[in-house]
């Protein structure tokens, strides 16, 4: 901006921003450290922020939690729905960008509204048709179903991606005797990198996190770290200490990875909308 | 453009083949379809063809407990639906929480927009920590509230009691209360979103016009109520619609904190379809709450388009 402010009005609203930051951010830093709390001070009466660190939590969390096959699952369904709706999703939005029909426009918005119905409304029908094939409580089961809206999400962002593109390096490939598929693979898709960047990190994000489809479609060997977070409650005995130390596993890595790569996730969450 | 391929071919063409010029759009039209149909055929197939079934199921009294008295009902599931106090509630609820919800974001998502609205390293560096409940498990993010509000331990909870402010059950043991807790959580966890989104429309508003609105002499306040707000407006709405699907829909903090509970305090449709569904397996009951939940989103998502639209034109007025 070129406005000048006054430096105190600088400080104050700088001051404002670092607030509302720690405000957002207390709870989380509450989780990380009950990880290494021991129990006599996260239990203790009245509450107490002072604590000497232990791992007594982490053991705790071992113990109770098979955490390889949990971060196995977790892994396998995102990694997995992500590049099945990559695959999907790339081609159609590039095909989308680029037809000139009139309908083009109407078929990406059908794959944004696909994107907006509830999961519950394709959960259940879906719960059914994998009972009907033996597939329910297998990966597949989560992957398959996650992938619709990945896909339909995937498909939107990159018709956003592909259509800012110009049309003009690709006709000058083909003049030069370049296929169509080699106009798409070697000219546009390395021009629209940081929208596939951008699109592997949100559906990994959202795989990951997602609860209500694994919770439904998969039994306790395949399913991941976020069913096992909550499922652990009533069950087992387990402390607020033992949910901080799973924590560790199930939200610390996308935290850090969406830190990490800050400027696609950014641009995965402002470029589909304007 | 595609009309430059079409030339060069054409006049190439007619050295070299006496095939019709269309061929090379037809066969560019036939590989773009190629590359669309995947996902398409996916979509049809593991999206619209259940929610198809979930039309069809809705119309039947179907439980799995009872798979053999599976009977087709009309519309009585749905008028059982409107009958069913309960049910009427899940509705309330849900529109109290989403219109709730998404008001809060949007007023403290515009405040923070506002105050990171300069392209500096501290700008930046905060904006991405503020992202970071974006990016945290939703299940989680109910759990680490529900440890932090509890009334007997809970850092925050405790005191919330001891003081008074939260009656001895807790802000989410109390029926008065616990919705809007859950208001509070998520906009905790969505507020981020909304400021980005705010944010990058206000960086996308022509500078001219704001800095000769300044040079006039404009007070701040002015600037804000005359120019920014009006011309932010269509961006506003987008966030405000994006998020209302969102809210609409919101499962996670509520299961892992409720559970729709005190009693049926913050039992939404989402937590009403998925009980109906997948705990008492009433396939058709289930069927016709989700269906229910797709006709409001169209519905208020369509009425958000159209007040989009308009502020679009009256934003581009000025």
């Amino acid at each position: 901006m070129s406005r000048r402010p006054a430096v105190h009005a600088l400080v104050f609203q700088r001051a404002v921003l670092l607030l509302a930051t720690c405000i957002l951010l207390a709870p989380i830093a509450w989780l990380i450290t009950t990880a290494y709390k021991p129990s006599v001070d996260i239990f203790s009466f009245p509450p107490t922020l002072a604590f000497l660190p232990t791992l007594a939590n982490f053991r705790g969390a071992l113990q109770h939690f098979d955490l390889r096959h949990l971060l196995e699952s977790s892994l396998i369904i995102s990694i997995g729905s992500a590049v099945l709706s990559l695959l999907l999703g790339v081609p159609a939005g590039y095909a989308l960008a680029r037809a000139k029909a009139r309908w083009t426009i109407g078929l990406a918005y059908f794959f944004l509204a696909v994107r907006t119905v509830p999961p519950v409304a394709t959960l259940i029908p879906f719960y059914l048709i994998m009972r009907d094939i033996g597939l329910l409580g297998t990966w597949w089961a989560v992957i398959l179903l996650n992938t619709t809206l990945n896909t339909a999400f995937v498909v939107w962002m990159m018709f956003c991606y592909f259509r800012a593109l110009p049309r003009e390096m690709e006709e000058a490939a083909l003049t030069d005797g370049c296929t169509l598929f080699g106009g798409f693979w070697r000219v546009a898709l390395p021009l629209v990198r940081p929208g596939i960047i951008a699109c592997a990190l949100l559906c990994i994000m959202f795989a990951w996190n997602d609860f209500l489809y694994p919770a439904f479609l998969t039994r306790s060997e395949t399913k991941p770290i976020s069913v096992a977070l909550i499922t652990a409650f009533g069950t087992k005995d387990i402390s607020w200490g033992t949910l901080g130390a799973l924590a560790h596993f199930s939200t610390v890595p996308i935290v850090l990875l969406a830190l990490f790569l800050n400027r696609y996730f950014v641009q995965a969450l402002t470029r589909g909308i304007h | 453009m595609g009309k430059q391929i079409e030339l060069s071919r054409e006049s190439s063409g007619s050295l070299i083949s006496t095939k019709p010029v269309m061929t090379f759009a037809r066969y560019r039209r036939l590989f773009l379809v190629l590359l669309c149909a995947p996902a398409f055929v996916y979509v049809l197939a593991v999206a619209v063809w259940p929610l198809l079934q979930g039309v069809y199921f809705s119309l039947y009294e179907y439980n799995l407990m009872r798979p053999a008295s599976r009977a087709f009902v009309g519309l009585q599931n749905y008028r059982d639906f409107w009958a069913d106090e309960a049910a009427r509630g899940a509705i309330i609820t849900t529109s109290i929480f989403t219109f709730s919800a998404v008001t809060l974001e949007l007023i403290l998502g515009l405040g923070l927009a506002l105050l990171l609205w300069r392209d500096s390293v501290f700008e930046r560096a905060l904006l991405a920590l503020l992202l970071i409940p974006v990016t945290v498990t939703p299940v989680a993010v109910g759990l680490i509230f529900r440890a932090l509000l509890a009334p007997d331990f809970g850092v925050l909870g405790y005191y919330f009691a001891e003081w008074g402010l939260s009656g001895p059950r807790g802000f989410l043991g109390n029926p008065a209360t616990a919705l809007w807790t859950l208001v509070a959580i998520d906009a905790w966890e969505w507020t981020p979103l909304v400021t980005l989104i705010l944010l990058a429309g206000l960086k996308s508003l022509p500078t001219d016009i704001l800095e000769a609105a300044e040079a006039d002499g404009a007070t701040l306040a002015q600037r804000f109520r005359l120019i920014i707000l009006p011309m932010l407006l269509p961006t506003i709405f987008l966030a405000a619609v994006l998020r209302s699907m969102d809210a609409f829909k919101v499962f996670d903090i509520i299961f892992a904190t409720t559970n729709g509970g005190p009693g049926d305090a913050t039992n939404t449709m989402m937590l009403f379809a998925v009980k109906e569904g997948l705990q008492f397996f009433n396939i058709g009951r289930a069927s016709t709450v989700a269906n229910l939940m797709i006709v409001c989103i169209a519905l208020f998502s369509v009425a958000f388009v159209i007040l989009i639209r308009g502020a679009d034109r009256k934003a581009n007025e000025r």
